[in-house]
C-alpha cells in the first residue's frame, strides 16, 4: 500500500514538475478595461485542420494571448467614444478573436489580427468636413490630449521616457518656505511667501544677513533677458522685472492664483463679438505715476539716480515694446516675439521686418500695441493675430520682457548697454537697469557676487516679498565640482542647493531636504521606420531632407515592431536608474510641470486622460513601467514575428546572430553616467538564455558626436540614429500645443520631430476616435489647437496653389497663371484682390522695398480671374514690358534661373462664413529676363 | 650681447604671433552650437549671430559654394542661408583692428559688449598678485628644504624630505585644494571656502590668499627642493669643494661660499620656469576657489565660446611665458660670467 502511494505522490509530482517547466510562463496580458469575452458568443463552425506552429520561442497559445490583449488594448482605447458604432466594433472584435483562435501559424494570427484591426477601422467612419475643438473647456481639451497622447504612446513615437529632471533640493533651517509641499508650476513660494528669521553667519556684511543666499555657476555680465537666449539670465532679471500679471499662492497653500501686478484688473474682451469668451482684442487698466507706481535704482551716478523714484507713465509700457520690436536694436527676444506663432501680437512681426534701420513710426501704427487714457484711468490694449480667451491674453501678455522702461532712460544708457555693463565696465548694471519687481540691484562685483535689495516702490512690497534681499554668489567651482555647492550649503554658507549623486544616500531623508517636480522628460527616442518609410522622409527625394544613396542609415528591423520596442521599454527599471541619480521616475511623455488646468494649476499628470494614455505602458509593470519578465516575453514575440516576416534569421549558440543598436548620446560624459546603466539593462533582458536560447544577441554600442546638440541636428532630425537620447521642453500651459513635435508633418513638429515611425496623418495608423469619428492625430490635433480642415480624417490644407513659371510674350511682356484649389470648395469663396510684382534683392540690397508694382495699375500690368467650379478659380496674369525690364536686378539667368523676384498674390477667402485675407507668395520663380 | 637679446626678444614677438594665429584659426573653425527650438527660437539665433558678424547670410541657397549652410525660415515664405564667415576674412580683420587700433573685440557673450582689453585689465591683477605671492613663498621656502635635505644626506630627515616632496610633486594644486578645502574650511572653519569679494575686511581677503597661495605653492616647493638637493649634493662631492675644506675653510663656509653659489647656476633659471607652471596651474585653481583672475577668464571664455576675450587671455599668457623664458637664457650670465649669451667663438 505505501509502495503503490509512493508510486502515486511520485506521479502527482512528476506531473506538477512537468506542468511547471513549461518553456515560457503563463502570459498575463490583462484587459485593463474588462473589455466582454466575446469569444463565448461566436457561433460554432466547422474548421479545416489548424497549421502547425512555426514560432520557435514562444507557444501559439501564448502568442495568441498577447495578440488578442493587442486588440483588446486597441479595443479599450477607442470604446469610450465609439457612439452609434460600438455594436459594429464589438461584432469585428469578435470576429476578429475568433480569426485568431483558429489560426495555426505565426503569419496566419498576424494577418488575422491585421483582419480584425482593418473592420475596427472600417467600422467607425472617418471625419469630413471643417471642425475646431479650441473653445471646449478644459477638461474636454485634456481629454482630447489624453486620446492623442495614448496614440502616440502606442505607435511609440513618444519615445521610452527615462527620467524627469526634477529631484532634491536641501534648504537651510532659517529659511521658512511659503508651504512645505512643491507646487507644481510655482514651487515652495521662498521670496514671495516665504521668510528667513536667523542671520546667516557667514555673511561678513551686517545688512546682508538675511538675504537670501543662493549660488551661480558664472557671472553672466548682464541681466539683459530682453538679448538673451538662455535661462540664468531671466532668472537673474526677473528678481528686478515686474509684469503685467504674476501668479502668488492661494489661501490653501496648495495652488497659485494669477492676480495682477502692473495691471490694475483683469482683461476685458474687446471684440467678443460671438460672446464665446475668445477674442483678439483685449484691455485692462494698468498702473502708472498716478497711482503710486515708480521706479527704482541704486546706482550713485548722478544721471540714473535722477530715475530713482521717477513715476511710470504710460507711454513707457509702450516704449518697452517699441525697444523690443526694433530689429535695429537686435534683441534677441524682440526677433523670438516678431516671429512667435503662439500668442503672436498683430503687426509686429512686420514692424519687426520694416524697423532694420530703425524705428518706423508708420509701421508701429499697424502694432496691436495701444494705451490710451480713459476717464481719467490708463489703459493697454493688445490685439493678438488668433483668437484668445482672458486667460491665455493674462499668460502671453505676461512676460516680464514687457516691463516698462521711459524712453530718456534707454537714450541715456543706450540700448546696447541697457541691463549691461558699458563698454569700458565703468557703467554696471546697477548703473544701467530700473526695477519694478520685487527686488533692485544693488551691488555687482563681476566675477564674485550679485546682490538685490528689496524694492520699496514694489507694488506688493507690504504684502510679499518678506525677504530683505537676494544674494548672488557668482561660485565657479560648482561647474567644474558637481559637489562644491553642496559642500558650501553643509557648511551653512548658502540656504539653499540640489543634492548631488555621491549625497544621495545620505541627505535624502534629511529634514531639510524636499522633492521639486521637473520641467522636462529625458527620453530615448526611437528610429522605428522601415527602408520605405525612411526613403519617403529622408531618402534622395526625402520630404523631410534629401540624403545621398551612400549616406543612407539602415534602419534597424527590430525597432519597427512594436513589440520589440515595448520589450527595450519593459527593460528599464526607471525607479533604480532615477533614484541613484537624484530625479524622478517617468514612463510619461510630457512632465509634471505641464498643466491641463494652468489657470487652477492642475497638472495633466494627475489627471485621468492621462493615467488612461499610459496604461498601457505600466500595466503589469513595477508601476514605472518595468517588468523584466514581462520584457522577455514581449522579445520573444518579437522576434517571433521579426523571423517570419524574414527580418532576421537566427544564427547558433555559438555563433548568435548580432542585433546591433546605437544610442546617440549628447556628451561623451554620458557614457558613463546614463549609457552604461542603459545597456545593462537592455542587454540582460534580452541576452538571457529564456529568450531565444543563445541564437540572437543584443549589442547596444555608444555614440556621440562634436557638439552636444549633435544627437539633434546630425542624428534625431535626419533620421540618422537608431535610438537617440535627448529632451525637448514646451510651453507648461500649453501642452496641447506641444504634442506638435510628434506629429511627422514637418509643418506642424516645426522641424523638431525626434521620434519616427507612423505617418500621423494617416487614419488608419492606429485608431483615434473622437465622438464616433475617426481622425488622424495631424487632424485632430489642428482641430484642438485651432480649426482643422479633415478629408476621410485626414489633416488637409484649406487652399491649395499651382503656379506655373511665367513666359515671355512676344511683345517684351511676361504672363503666367496661377491656380487656387478649395479644398471645401462648398464653404469656400475665394476673391483675388491684388498681385504684388516683387524684388527680393533690391530689399536685400538697403531699399527695403521689395514690390515694384501692383498689377491692379494698369501700368504695371493686368490679371484676371476665372471661377471654373468645384471651388478652382484662375488667375491669369501678365506684366507689362518695361516693367518686366526693371526686374533685371533681381531676376536670375538663362544659367542660373532661380533668381530674387516673386509675386505676391493677395486674395480674400470666406471660409465658412468667415472672411479672412490671406498671402502666397511665389519663391524664386524661374523669372528669366534675357 | 644687445643685439642677442633684441633677438630674442623679436623671436618671443614671432613666436606669439604665430601661436595667436593658430589659435585663431583652429579655435574659429570650431562647429556652431545651434539653440533647439522652433522657428522663433531658430531666426532670432541667426539674426544675432548675424549682427554680431559671426556668420553671413545669403537670402537663397547657394550650394556650388561648398560652404556649410544652415537654412532658417524668413519673410514671406522664403529662406535665409547662413554661412559662417570665412575665417581667414575674420582674422585679416582681426588683425588689422588689433595694428590698427588696438582694438580687441568686444566681449560677445560673458560680458556683453564690454572691450575684451578692460575684461582682462580688471581681471590681471588677481593673478599677478597670486602667483608671485606663491613664487615669494615657494623659492625660500623650497630651497630651504632643498638646502637641509642636501646637508642631510642619506639621514632619517633627507628621506622623509624626498619621500614627501614626491608624493607632493605628484598631485596637481587643482586636487590638493579639495583636500585643503575640506579641512582648513568645512572642517575646521579657520579659512574661507572661496575668494572674499573685494568688499571683505582685510582680514578676511588676508585669509582668503592662504588657501590658493599654499596649493599653487606646494609643487614648485618640492621642485625646487628636489632640484636644490640634488644640485648641492653633487657640487658637495665635486674636488673643488675638498681643495676648499682641505685649505681650511669650515663646512659652514665651504657650503656658503662655494658650493651654493655654483648649485645655483641652474637653480635660478627654473625659477622662472616654475613660475609659468604656477600659472598655468592657477588657470583650475582660479575656477575652483572663485578668484576673478585670468586663469579662470580662461576656462570661462571657452565655455561662453566668447574668443575675443580668449585671444587677449592668450596673447597675455603667451607674452608672460616666452618673455619669461628670454629673461630666464638671459639670467645665466648674470648668475654665472663665464657664460656668454649670443658671443661669437
Amino acid at each position: 500500500m505505501k509502495k503503490i502511494f509512493a508510486l502515486l505522490l511520485a506521479l502527482i509530482m512528476v506531473v506538477g514538475i512537468l506542468a511547471g517547466c513549461k518553456k515560457t510562463p503563463d502570459p498575463k496580458p490583462v484587459d485593463p478595461t474588462k473589455a466582454p469575452e466575446q469569444e463565448t458568443a461566436a457561433p460554432e463552425v466547422t474548421l479545416p485542420p489548424m497549421a502547425d506552429w512555426d514560432g520557435k520561442y514562444i507557444e501559439r497559445d501564448d502568442y495568441k494571448a498577447y495578440i488578442k490583449h493587442d486588440l483588446d488594448f486597441l479595443y479599450a482605447t477607442i470604446k469610450d467614444q465609439l457612439g452609434d458604432t460600438a455594436g459594429a466594433v464589438d461584432e469585428a472584435m469578435a470576429a476578429g478573436k475568433q480569426a485568431i483562435d483558429f489560426a495555426g501559424t505565426v503569419a496566419e494570427v498576424r494577418t488575422a489580427y491585421a483582419g480584425a484591426y482593418q473592420a475596427i477601422l472600417d467600422a467607425v467612419p472617418t471625419f469630413d468636413g471643417l471642425v475646431s475643438y479650441k473653445k471646449l473647456s478644459n477638461a474636454e481639451r485634456t481629454d482630447i490630449l489624453g486620446i492623442l497622447e495614448r496614440f502616440a504612446v502606442t505607435t511609440g513615437i513618444t519615445g521610452i521616457s527615462l527620467f524627469e529632471n526634477g529631484g532634491y533640493v536641501m534648504y537651510n533651517p532659517r529659511v521658512t518656505l511659503g508651504t512645505e509641499n512643491f507646487i507644481v508650476g510655482y514651487g515652495f513660494g521662498i521670496l514671495p511667501e516665504g521668510n528667513i528669521t536667523e542671520d546667516l553667519e557667514y555673511e561678513a556684511n551686517p545688512a546682508w544677513k538675511r538675504y537670501y543666499h543662493i549660488f551661480e555657476a558664472n557671472d553672466p555680465g548682464t541681466v539683459n533677458y530682453l538679448n538673451d537666449q538662455g535661462s540664468q539670465v531671466g532668472d537673474l532679471y526677473a528678481y528686478i522685472a515686474a509684469s503685467f500679471f504674476t501668479n502668488f499662492m492661494n489661501e490653501t497653500k496648495d495652488g497659485y492664483d494669477w492676480v495682477p501686478e502692473l495691471a490694475m484688473e483683469k482683461p476685458v474682451a474687446v471684440n467678443d463679438d460671438d460672446g464665446d469668451g475668445a477674442c483678439t482684442t483685449w484691455k485692462f487698466q494698468v498702473r502708472t505715476g498716478a497711482d503710486g507706481l515708480k521706479y527704482t535704482t541704486n546706482s550713485t551716478m548722478a544721471d540714473r539716480a535722477a530715475f530713482n523714484n521717477r513715476p511710470v507713465a504710460l507711454e513707457d509700457y509702450e516704449y518697452a515694446f517699441k525697444l523690443l520690436l526694433t530689429q535695429q536694436n537686435a534683441l534677441y527676444r524682440g526677433s523670438e516675439l516678431a516671429n512667435t506663432k503662439s500668442g503672436a501680437i498683430a503687426g509686429a512681426k512686420d514692424f519687426y521686418n520694416a524697423t532694420e534701420n530703425g524705428f518706423d513710426e508708420a509701421a508701429w501704427a499697424n502694432v496691436g500695441i495701444k494705451t490710451y487714457e480713459e476717464g481719467g484711468k490708463s489703459y493697454f490694449e493688445v490685439t493678438f493675430t488668433e483668437e484668445q480667451t482672458q486667460f491665455y491674453c493674462m499668460y502671453y501678455i505676461a512676460s516680464s520682457l514687457y516691463m516698462p522702461v521711459p524712453e530718456e532712460f534707454i537714450n541715456l544708457v543706450g540700448v546696447e548697454n541697457y541691463l549691461s555693463f558699458n563698454k569700458d565696465a565703468t557703467e554696471s548694471p546697477v548703473d544701467n537697469s530700473l526695477a519694478l519687481g520685487a527686488y533692485a540691484l544693488e551691488q555687482w562685483d563681476s566675477d564674485m557676487q550679485i546682490v538685490y535689495g528689496k524694492n520699496p516702490n514694489y507694488v506688493y512690497t507690504d504684502t510679499k516679498y518678506a525677504i530683505p534681499g537676494v544674494h548672488v554668489k557668482i561660485f565657479p567651482a560648482a561647474q567644474e565640482d558637481t559637489t562644491a555647492g553642496f559642500n558650501e550649503f553643509i557648511a551653512g554658507h548658502f540656504d539653499a542647493s540640489g543634492i548631488p549623486q555621491e549625497y544621495l544616500n545620505e541627505y535624502r531623508n534629511d529634514p531639510r531636504t524636499r522633492n521639486t517636480t521637473g520641467d522636462s522628460n529625458f527620453k530615448l527616442n526611437v528610429n522605428a521606420t522601415n527602408e520605405e518609410t525612411w526613403e519617403y522622409l529622408f531618402g534622395e527625394e526625402g520630404v523631410v531632407t534629401q540624403t545621398q544613396k551612400d549616406a543612407y542609415w539602415e534602419v534597424k528591423p527590430c525597432l519597427g515592431n512594436n513589440h520589440f520596442v515595448k520589450a527595450l521599454s519593459l527593460s528599464i527599471d526607471r525607479l533604480t536608474f532615477a533614484n541613484a541619480r537624484g530625479s524622478i521616475p517617468a514612463v510619461d511623455y510630457l512632465s509634471s510641470n505641464y498643466m491641463s488646468d494652468p489657470e487652477n494649476g492642475i497638472s495633466y499628470s494627475t489627471t485621468d486622460a492621462h493615467k488612461k494614455a499610459i496604461e498601457g505602458l505600466i500595466e503589469d509593470t513595477d508601476g514605472y513601467g518595468y517588468s523584466l519578465e514581462l520584457a522577455r516575453e514581449y522579445f520573444r514575440v518579437a522576434l517571433t514575428e521579426l523571423e517570419a516576416e524574414g527580418a532576421y534569421t537566427p544564427g547558433t549558440k555559438e555563433n548568435p546572430t548580432v542585433i546591433h543598436i546605437e544610442i546617440a548620446w549628447m556628451r561623451p560624459t554620458q557614457e558613463e553616467q546614463f549609457h552604461n546603466e542603459i545597456k545593462n539593462f537592455l542587454e540582460t533582458a534580452f541576452n538571457d538564455e529564456s529568450v531565444c536560447g543563445g541564437v540572437y544577441q543584443l549589442s547596444v554600442d555608444f555614440w556621440v558626436g562634436n557638439e552636444w546638440d549633435d544627437v539633434y541636428y546630425d542624428k534625431m532630425m535626419l533620421g540618422q540614429f537608431d535610438i537617440g537620447f535627448g529632451s525637448i521642453s514646451g510651453n507648461p500651459l500649453d501642452p496641447i500645443g506641444f504634442v506638435s513635435v510628434l506629429s511627422s508633418d514637418q509643418e506642424i513638429s516645426g522641424g523638431f520631430t525626434l521620434n519616427w515611425g507612423v505617418d500621423t496623418n494617416d487614419p488608419d495608423a492606429y485608431p483615434i476616435v473622437y465622438e464616433g469619428k475617426r481622425y488622424s492625430f495631424d487632424a485632430l490635433y489642428n482641430a484642438v489647437n485651432g480649426k482643422a480642415i479633415v478629408s476621410e480624417g485626414k489633416n488637409e490644407v484649406s487652399l491649395s496653389f499651382e503656379y506655373t513659371n511665367i513666359v515671355k510674350n512676344d511683345d517684351g511682356s511676361y504672363s503666367g497663371q496661377f491656380l487656387i484649389k478649395a479644398t471645401l470648395p462648398d464653404i469656400t469663396t475665394i476673391t483675388v484682390d491684388d498681385i504684388a510684382c516683387c524684388n527680393y534683392e533690391r530689399y536685400y540690397n538697403g531699399d527695403k522695398q521689395y514690390v515694384e508694382c501692383y498689377l491692379s495699375d494698369p501700368a504695371c500690368g493686368s490679371f484676371n480671374v476665372e471661377d471654373k467650379g468645384n471651388g478652382e478659380y484662375l488667375v491669369t496674369f501678365t506684366v507689362n514690358a518695361d516693367i518686366a525690364a526693371d526686374y533685371a536686378t533681381g531676376s536670375g539667368t538663362s544659367e542660373n534661373p532661380e533668381g530674387q523676384t516673386g509675386f505676391d498674390f493677395y486674395y480674400t477667402m470666406v471660409f465658412d462664413g468667415t472672411e479672412q485675407s490671406g498671402l502666397y507668395y511665389s519663391v524664386n520663380d524661374n523669372f528669366v529676363v534675357e | 650681447m644687445g643685439k642677442y637679446v633684441l633677438k630674442r626678444i623679436g623671436l618671443a614677438f614671432l613666436t606669439t604671433f604665430i601661436i595667436l594665429s593658430l589659435t585663431y584659426i583652429l579655435v574659429k573653425l570650431l562647429p556652431y552650437e545651434r539653440p533647439l527650438g522652433g522657428d522663433p527660437i531658430q531666426i532670432a539665433y541667426f539674426d544675432k549671430q548675424y549682427n554680431l558678424g559671426y556668420v553671413g547670410r545669403y537670402e537663397q541657397e547657394m550650394p556650388e559654394l561648398g560652404k556649410l549652410l544652415y537654412k532658417s525660415p524668413a519673410f514671406h515664405g522664403r529662406s535665409n542661408y547662413y554661412y559662417q564667415v570665412p575665417v581667414l576674412k575674420q582674422y585679416v580683420n582681426w588683425l588689422k583692428n588689433i595694428i590698427t587700433r588696438w582694438d580687441w573685440g568686444v566681449s560677445k557673450t560673458y560680458q556683453p559688449n564690454v572691450k575684451a582689453s578692460t575684461i582682462i585689465m580688471k581681471r590681471i591683477g588677481y593673478s599677478i598678485r597670486l602667483n608671485i605671492l606663491s613664487s615669494v613663498w615657494a623659492v625660500p621656502v623650497g630651497l630651504l628644504l632643498g638646502i637641509w635635505a642636501a646637508l642631510k644626506k642619506n639621514s632619517i630627515t633627507d628621506h622623509i624630505i624626498s619621500t614627501i616632496v614626491m608624493i607632493f610633486i605628484a598631485i596637481p594644486s587643482f586636487v590638493l585644494i579639495s583636500f585643503v578645502l575640506r579641512i582648513f574650511a568645512y572642517n575646521l572653519g579657520w579659512l574661507p571656502s572661496t575668494w572674499p569679494p573685494d568688499t571683505a575686511s582685510t582680514w578676511t581677503k588676508i585669509k582668503g590668499y592662504i588657501i590658493p597661495v599654499f596649493c599653487l605653492s606646494f609643487a614648485p616647493i618640492c621642485g625646487y627642493c628636489r632640484f636644490t638637493r640634488a644640485e648641492l649634493c653633487e657640487v658637495m662631492e665635486s674636488e673643488y669643494l675638498l681643495l676648499a675644506r682641505t685649505k681650511g675653510l669650515t663646512r659652514r663656509q665651504a657650503i656658503v661660499r662655494h658650493a651654493l653659489k655654483n648649485a645655483m647656476v641652474p637653480i635660478f633659471p627654473s625659477i622662472l620656469a616654475e613660475f609659468i607652471g604656477i600659472l598655468g596651474g592657477s588657470m583650475i585653481l582660479e575656477s575652483l576657489y572663485g578668484i576673478p583672475g585670468i586663469g579662470k577668464l580662461f576656462v570661462l571664455s571657452l565655455n561662453y565660446k566668447d574668443y575675443d576675450i580668449l585671444f587677449v587671455d592668450m596673447a597675455i599668457f603667451t607674452t608672460i611665458a616666452l618673455l619669461a623664458g628670454v629673461v630666464t637664457d638671459l639670467s645665466y650670465g648674470f648668475i654665472d660670467p663665464r657664460i656668454r649669451m649670443g658671443a661669437k667663438k
